[in-house]
């Protein structure tokens, strides 16, 4: 499963996921540190609708945590303050990018969450649903 | 006259310091971070917007220690951003990604994807609620219980998320509004270099967008009265959450496929439509329209709306007008920058006072001598 679509699920998942994931590789496998999770910002790029161009919003917290697996590096970057996630998503980016074996088998669980995270998000879009309009043109 | 270097004030602002700790303090009650984050998002919103770091929790403690002074709070802010490291720039957003929450239009009563209320006061009564003062976890248990019941009854789940169409697009497809080319031009970023005149336009949004709320919101109100030449029809305003992504920092080929999603960043953004008049190829004078953006973190649609007037605004310098005139907009609606000044008047200026004084006295004494 490609970067983009596993990290999605990772942070919006609500469950322990990272931690379960990361938990496998760190008791099969030694990894080291290499920036221990760290805060820092990042600089939200934006493309604005009247002419198309772009400029930049602001910043955004962030915690960053960077670790070597196998001689491969992983990266763990999530917004705000999450110390232990930030850790846990650098091992299991790693792991991918190490092509562990475990990461195969992680496939079901993450399709499973994603399910779930569409499914919550449906629900919030619909239960707000109940505040559109439905006008009625009146006759006067 | 110049400056002279002063002492003797240690004691007493130390003394002064422990006084605002104990003006905090001596009512004996505490507020949770957790608290102000649940219950105080419009100003939580504010203050991300106007220190530009989007973060409710920092925002939140910002709040805790300035007890709640807007200004102070986007100071806090301010000085903590600048001891952080800027590790990331994020990839594009483009706006279509929002997952929204409200999405109104006053141009249109028929727009694709629906007018959506979502959450918002414009619809209340502004009446102070007295019961608030009585509030308990049981009563707003029992609330929130009703009201999920309620909701679970009557909302129909397809189970579907659905991205809506911007107006503006819907506009731009019917050939009534001009169309532009992507331009991916390399933005201004004005926490790295200072603001220039003329600026660009990526310079521009970034000082309005991280304007104080209550200047923004003042120029923008100003043009509509007479002080400028914009009156705009809002042609959307929406709330939600957008996205973010980044690049792996030094993988040599990836695609979108291969970035990081980080978390979202909640905002409101605003696409308002101003009647101009343009001249066709016949050089006769015909009605167009042109787009006025306005965004800015949190959900703050009154700044995004004079956002968005200012926008057009400068997007068209006139020198009679003050809010067509970059300089005066941008160099005057930071709240930092603002408050800062106009701080600045309460530290010692004896010197230079005295020196006006002493002028004075000499005049009224050559004055009485006559």
């Amino acid at each position: 499963m490609k970067r983009k679509r596993r990290t999605e699920i990772l942070i919006q998942s609500d469950t322990d996921l990272a931690e379960s994931l990361a938990n496998q590789i760190k008791q099969t496998y030694s990894f080291k540190e290499i920036v221990a999770p760290q805060y820092g910002l990042t600089m939200v790029k934006m493309r604005e609708s009247a002419k198309k161009s772009l400029f930049y919003i602001g910043e955004v917290l962030v915690t960053e945590a960077k670790v070597e697996l196998n001689g491969q590096i992983g990266i763990g970057i999530i917004q705000g303050m999450h110390d232990g996630l930030a850790l846990n998503l650098a091992i299991i980016d790693a792991a991918y990018n190490a092509s562990f074996p475990e990461t195969l088998s992680w496939k079901d669980a993450l399709v499973a969450a994603e399910a779930e995270i569409k499914r919550k998000k449906a629900k919030q879009q619909a239960e707000l649903m109940e505040t559109k309009v439905s006008f009625e043109t009146m006759d006067v | 006259m110049g400056y002279v270097a002063v002492k003797g004030g240690t004691m007493a602002i130390e003394a002064s310091i422990n006084r605002l700790t104990y003006d905090r303090l001596k009512e004996r009650e505490i507020i949770e971070v957790n608290t102000i984050i649940a219950t105080m998002r419009a100003m939580v919103d504010q203050v991300m917007s106007e220190s530009s770091l989007y973060s409710p929790f920092l925002a939140a403690l910002a709040i805790k220690q300035a007890e709640g002074s807007m200004e102070e709070a986007v100071f806090i802010m301010r000085s903590h951003r600048s001891t952080l490291p800027r590790l990331y720039y994020s990839n594009i957003i483009e706006s279509d990604s929002m997952l929204v929450e409200r999405r109104i239009s006053a141009s249109f009563k028929d727009i694709p994807g629906g007018q959506i209320l979502g959450a918002t006061t414009d619809y209340t009564h502004r009446l102070l609620d007295f019961s608030l003062a009585e509030e308990t976890r049981l009563k707003n248990d029992q609330w929130m219980k009703q009201y999920m019941e309620k909701i679970k009854q009557e909302v129909k789940e397809d189970g579907e998320i659905s991205y809506l169409p911007k107006v503006v697009d819907y506009l731009r497809e019917e050939g009534l509004f001009g169309t532009y080319e992507l331009d991916n031009t390399m933005p201004t970023d004005i926490t790295k270099e200072n603001l220039s005149f003329p600026a660009s336009r990526s310079a521009r949004l970034q000082t309005l967008t991280r304007g104080q709320t209550g200047a923004v919101t003042a120029l923008g109100y100003a043009s509509l009265r007479g002080y400028g030449q914009v009156h705009p029809t809002v042609g959307e305003v929406r709330v939600g959450k957008l996205p973010i992504y980044v690049e792996h920092p030094n993988e040599p080929e990836q695609t979108a496929e291969d970035s990081y999603y980080i978390g979202e960043i909640k905002v409101s953004e605003v696409e308002s439509f101003v009647p101009v008049s343009i001249k066709n190829e016949q050089n006769e004078e015909e009605l167009d329209f042109e787009i006025g953006y306005g965004i800015c973190y949190g959900q703050n649609e009154t700044k995004a709306i004079a956002m968005s007037i200012l926008d057009q605004c400068l997007e068209h310098p006139e020198a009679s007008f003050p809010t067509h005139d970059e300089e005066f907009v941008l160099l005057h609606i930071d709240s930092v920058e603002a408050t800062g000044f106009i701080s600045h008047l309460k530290l010692p200026h004896y010197v230079t006072f005295q020196s006006k004084l002493g002028s004075i006295r000499e005049v009224k004494k050559k004055g009485g001598a006559q």
